[in-house]
């Protein structure tokens, strides 16, 4: 059993490191503010949430501890993303290779009728 | 109104419980204090809805953290494959999704769902309930999104009743 326990936390880790150093990758390769939040506010998430449970599998944290923190961090994440992002587009920074933007047509337009997809 | 707030007064115990981790009964005693004075402090707004539809909403609940999971781990693998891909292969753009739901807590929900989901981010919310998505990949996400946004919206009116 701890040895099962100990094999899971080994790969959590090995999979959480790799994903938190593709957000940091992710933030240097791609093109613009919108972008980069992809990559370092969501990937980013998903390895801190997995090093989150290898801490609770490996140290005396507590499974219902990690399980609060790993909450916590999944409904604080998202809005942070969507207030820099939002905060971005209010400020008219530019999207870079953008194949289109249904909110400009809305921010633009004194009688806002957005394209609608579906 | 009872139940709103006692349902709001068990959550908060709960968490109390779960950051402690401490079943001592002065740390009981004074776990229930401190949900009480917050459960008075901070009075609950929406209505609890009848106890029988209880069960259909906890099965909702879990049908729909799984969904989200699934959805996050499959878009998270997703997104390292564009990070890694030497050509860089991204299509951004902003796409307008109708969220369907005529209720604040529901499309809040949906905006929640959508931009936890790596690789999709809600930039805004109109007085329609349209959401504005940015997307890594648009072609991929305009065909897509709506459905996912369809099974949400009918999983979320079972879940909030």
């Amino acid at each position: 059993m701890n040895l099962v326990l100990e094999l899971f936390a080994i790969a959590v880790v090995i999979i959480g490191t790799a994903f938190s150093v593709i957000g940091v990758l992710g933030f240097m390769r791609l093109p613009d503010v919108y972008t980069r939040l992809h990559a370092t506010g969501k990937v980013s998430i998903f390895g801190v949430v997995l090093l989150l449970l290898a801490t609770v599998a490996l140290t005396p944290l507590g499974f219902a501890k990690g399980l609060v923190l790993i909450v916590l961090l999944v409904l604080g994440g998202p809005a942070t993303s969507h207030a820099l992002g939002s905060a971005a587009h209010r400020l008219g920074i530019p999207l870079r290779q953008a194949l289109r933007d249904d909110l400009q047509a809305l921010e633009s337009s004194d009688h806002p009728e957005p394209q609608r997809v579906g | 109104m009872v139940m709103a707030f006692l349902r709001t007064f068990v959550v908060l115990f709960g968490v109390y419980l779960a950051i402690t981790g401490n079943l001592e009964p002065a740390n009981l005693i004074l776990g229930l204090i401190v949900a009480a004075i917050i459960t008075v402090l901070v009075p609950p707004r929406s209505r609890a809805g009848s106890l029988s539809r209880l069960p259909g909403a906890l099965w909702g609940l879990i049908r729909y953290l799984v969904i989200l999971a699934v959805d996050i781990i499959t878009n998270g693998i997703n997104v390292a494959r564009i990070v890694l891909d030497p050509a860089l292969p991204i299509r951004p753009g902003i796409i307008a999704i109708p969220s369907g739901c005529h209720n604040e807590v529901a499309t809040a929900l949906s905006a929640h769902a959508i931009s936890v989901t790596p690789g999709e981010l809600v930039m805004g919310i109109d007085e329609q309930f349209t959401l504005y998505v940015h997307c890594l990949d648009v072609t991929h996400a305009a065909e897509y999104s709506a459905q996912a946004q369809a099974m949400r919206r009918e999983l979320l009116s079972k879940i909030l009743y």
